[in-house]
C-alpha cells in the first residue's frame, strides 16, 4: 500500500473522535484534532492536510458549524479537501456544507473501511456521495423527467445520464454496480459525480436555496 | 420555468419580516419578496415604478420599514410552527456569499453631498429659500433618530430584555425630543417674525399643539415597541413549556431504553434493535420536522421502516438496519397506500430472507410514484416460487397492479435482488402537501 493519507479530524465529540481514529484503516493517518470552528480553521491552516474530515454540526465561530470553516479556507481548497460528516441527514444541513465546498458527505453510521475507502477517494480528487446525498440532488434539481439539462455547461438542470446515476446512487448501488448497470467504466461514473458536485456548489437556480429553506416548513 | 414544483410540496407563505442579509436599505423589498414569493428585483423595480406617481413607492416603503419587524422570514416562519413539530436541534447560521453593496453608505453619501452643494449655493449667493429648511431638516434628524430605536430593537433584544431600557435607547429618545423641540420653535418663531400681537394666543396654541403632536411622533416607537414585546413575550413562553415537555418526554424514552439495554446487555441482537429504535426517535426529533399526522407519504413510509426494523430480523436473527431515501412527497391516497402496503410486503421479504445492507428509495414524480427496494442475498427465481406461495405475487404485484401500477422483481446470486413498484398519480388529485 502506498502512502497513507493524513488528514485532520474535526468534531466536538471526543468520544467520536475516538471512535473515528480506531476504526480508520492503516491507509489513513490522523495528523491533528479539532473541536470547534475557531480551532479548525487554525488547525486546517497550519497543517494544511490533504483530507479533512468535518462535523457540520460545531461550535463556536459565528455559528455556521462546518460550512463556516470551509469558507474561511476557500483559499487552501486546491490542495485541501472536505469530507463532511454528520449524524444529522437534514436538507438544510447537507446542502450547507456542500455549497460551501466540501467533496462529499456521509453519515457517521459509516462503517471504518467505508469511511477510509472515502478518504481515499476524496483525497484522489473524487467526490463521494451517499445515497441520502444523490437523493437530496434529484429533489434539489428535480427528479422529473422533462427537467434535463441539454448541453454540458448547463449549471440548473441535471443532464440525462447524471440523472440516472444520481438515481442509482439513492437506491443504494455502489460506483462499481452503477458503472456495470449503465454499462460505462467506474472512471466515468466518477466523471458524473463529480459534475454533479460541481452544479450542486455553483447552480444559482434559484430554486436551490429556497427548496433548503422550504423543507424545514414542510 | 417550474417544472419541479409540482414535486415540492407547496409551503406556507412565509411571515413579513425584514431580513438583515442582502438588504439594500431597510430590508422591505426582500421581506416582501419572501412574503409574496416573487423575485426582489421585481419588488424593487415596483418601489422605483411607483416613485413618480405622488411619491407612493418611497411613502410605502418608509411605512412598511416602520410597520414591519426586522427578522429573517424563514426563522420567523420556524417559531411560528408548533415546537412538537419542528426540529429541536439548533439551525445553523446560513452564511452564503452574496454581493455586497453598501447601499445605505452610498445612501447617507448623496444626501450629504447634496446638501454640500446645497450650502455652497447659499454662500455663493444663489437665490435659496433655506429659511425653512433647517428647522426641516433638525425635525427630520429628530424623528429619524427616534425611530431608528426600531430597528435597534431587534438587534439589541437580548440586552433589553434584562434591564429594560439602556442609556442608549434614552439617549437616543432624549435627543429626538430635543430636535423634534427645536426644530417646532424654529418654525414657530419664523412664524411669530411678522409679529402680530393678536395673533400671539393663536400662534402659541399651534405651536404647543405641533409640540405635542412631535413629541407623540417621537414616542410612537416606544408604545409600539412595548406592544411587540408583549405579544412576543406571552408566544416564548408557551413554546418555553412545550419545549419542556417535549424534553421531558425524550429523556424520559431514552431512559427507559437505557435501562433495558442494561438489563438484557448479554442478548446483543436485542440491544443493537433497541438502540437502533432510540436512534431514530431522536433523529426525528431533533432533525426533523415533523408534517402533520396524514398528509405526507414521506412520514408513512418511515412508519413502515420503523415497524419493520423493530419486529423482523434477518436470516441470521440480527435486526437490519434499512437505508431509505425519499425524493418528493405528497397527501396520501388510496394508491400510494397500496404502493405502501406492497413496499412493506417486499421490505419484510428483503430483511428477512435477504442480506443486508437493505436500502429503499421512493421518489414521488410528476406523474407517477416509483419505489425501489434492495439487499444483497443471494436472490431467487420467480418462476421457482410455487404459485401456493401468497408472498410475493398477490401481496407485492398483485397489489400494484389493481392500482394499474407495475412491479418488476430483478433478481441475480451477485447483486441481489431489487424489486421496483410504481403506480401512477390520478391526475384529479394531483396535489402536494396542504399545509
Amino acid at each position: 500500500m502506498s502512502e497513507p493519507v493524513d488528514v485532520v479530524l474535526v468534531d466536538d465529540h471526543h468520544m467520536f473522535r475516538t471512535g473515528v481514529k480506531a476504526s480508520l484503516d492503516a491507509g489513513v493517518r490522523v495528523i491533528g484534532e479539532a473541536d470547534t470552528v475557531d480551532e479548525a480553521i487554525r488547525l486546517v491552516r497550519e497543517l494544511k492536510p490533504p483530507v479533512v474530515l468535518l462535523d457540520v454540526h460545531l461550535p463556536g465561530g459565528d455559528g455556521g458549524g462546518g460550512a463556516e470553516v470551509i469558507r474561511a479556507c476557500t483559499d487552501l481548497l486546491g490542495q485541501t479537501r472536505f469530507l463532511a460528516l454528520s449524524v444529522s441527514d437534514a436538507s438544510e444541513d447537507v446542502v450547507a456544507v456542500i455549497r460551501a465546498g466540501a467533496r462529499g458527505y456521509v453519515t457517521k453510521a459509516i462503517d471504518g473501511t467505508d469511511l477510509s475507502d472515502a478518504v481515499r477517494r476524496v483525497a484522489g480528487g473524487d467526490a463521494v456521495f451517499s445515497p441520502r446525498l444523490a437523493g437530496f440532488v434529484l429533489d434539489a434539481f428535480g427528479a422529473a423527467a422533462g427537467d434535463i439539462a441539454i448541453g454540458d455547461d448547463e449549471l440548473d438542470r441535471l443532464s440525462a445520464r447524471e440523472r440516472e446515476v444520481m438515481r442509482l446512487i439513492a437506491r443504494g448501488y455502489s460506483y462499481r454496480e452503477v458503472a456495470s448497470e449503465l454499462f460505462i467504466s467506474i472512471k466515468t461514473v466518477e466523471t458524473h459525480v463529480s459534475a454533479v458536485l460541481r452544479k450542486l456548489q455553483l447552480s444559482s437556480r434559484h430554486e436551490l436555496t429556497r427548496w433548503a429553506a422550504a423543507r424545514r416548513l414542510l | 420555468m417550474h417544472p419541479t414544483t409540482p414535486v415540492l410540496a407547496p409551503t406556507r407563505r412565509l411571515p413579513l419580516r425584514r431580513p438583515a442579509r442582502g438588504r439594500w436599505f431597510g430590508g422591505v423589498a426582500l421581506g416582501l419578496s419572501a412574503h409574496l414569493d416573487l423575485p426582489v428585483g421585481l419588488v424593487r423595480l415596483a418601489f422605483v415604478v411607483l416613485t413618480p406617481v405622488a411619491a407612493v413607492g418611497p411613502l410605502l416603503y418608509v411605512f412598511w420599514w416602520l410597520a414591519i419587524p426586522a427578522g429573517d422570514p424563514a426563522a420567523a416562519a420556524q417559531d411560528i410552527r408548533p415546537s412538537a413539530l419542528s426540529r429541536l436541534a439548533r439551525r445553523q447560521a446560513v452564511i452564503e456569499p452574496g454581493r455586497r453593496i453598501p447601499v445605505t453608505d452610498i445612501a447617507i453619501g448623496a444626501v450629504l453631498v447634496i446638501a454640500a452643494a446645497l450650502l455652497i449655493a447659499v454662500r455663493s449667493g444663489a437665490d435659496v429659500d433655506a429659511d425653512w429648511l433647517l428647522p426641516a431638516l433638525i425635525v427630520l434628524a429628530g424623528l429619524w433618530l427616534a425611530w431608528s430605536q426600531l430597528d435597534e430593537l431587534q438587534r439589541g433584544r437580548l440586552r433589553d430584555r434584562a434591564g429594560g431600557r439602556t442609556p442608549v435607547s434614552l439617549l437616543r429618545v432624549a435627543g429626538g425630543i430635543l430636535l423634534a423641540g427645536v426644530g417646532v420653535l424654529l418654525f414657530v418663531g419664523l412664524a411669530s417674525g411678522e409679529g402680530v400681537d393678536t395673533a400671539t394666543l393663536a400662534q402659541s396654541i399651534v405651536a404647543a399643539l405641533v409640540m405635542l403632536g412631535g413629541v407623540a411622533l417621537v414616542l410612537t416607537p416606544w408604545w409600539l415597541r412595548l406592544v411587540r414585546e408583549l405579544g412576543d413575550e406571552r408566544a416564548a413562553r408557551a413554546r418555553e413549556s412545550e419545549r419542556a415537555d417535549i424534553a421531558a418526554h425524550l429523556h424520559d424514552s431514552v431512559l427507559q431504553t437505557l435501562a433495558l439495554i442494561r438489563s438484557r446487555a448479554d442478548d446483543s441482537a436485542e440491544v443493537a434493535r433497541m438502540a437502533r429504535a432510540q436512534e431514530r426517535e431522536l433523529r426525528e426529533w431533533l432533525y426533523d420536522d415533523r408534517p402533520a399526522p396524514g398528509t405526507s407519504v414521506a412520514a408513512a413510509l418511515r412508519g413502515i421502516i420503523a415497524e419493520v426494523e423493530d419486529s423482523r430480523s434477518g436470516p441470521t436473527g440480527d435486526p437490519v438496519a434499512v437505508e431509505s431515501v425519499v425524493v418528493g412527497d405528497r397527501v396520501p391516497d388510496a394508491d400510494t397506500e397500496a404502493l405502501l402496503q406492497a413496499t412493506r410486503e417486499a421490505l419484510v421479504n428483503a430483511v428477512v430472507h435477504g442480506r443486508p445492507p437493505v436500502s429503499l428509495y421512493l421518489e414521488v414524480g410528476t406523474s407517477e410514484v416509483e419505489v425501489f427496494v434492495r439487499d444483497h442475498g443471494d436472490g431467487f427465481d420467480l418462476d421457482e416460487v410455487g404459485t401456493d406461495r401468497f408472498g410475493v405475487r398477490e401481496s407485492i404485484i398483485g397489489r400494484v397492479r389493481r392500482r394499474g401500477g407495475a412491479a418488476t422483481v430483478t433478481s441475480s446470486p451477485e447483486r441481489g435482488t431489487e424489486v421496483h413498484l410504481v403506480v401512477p398519480i390520478r391526475v384529479s388529485d394531483e396535489q402536494g402537501v396542504q399545509s
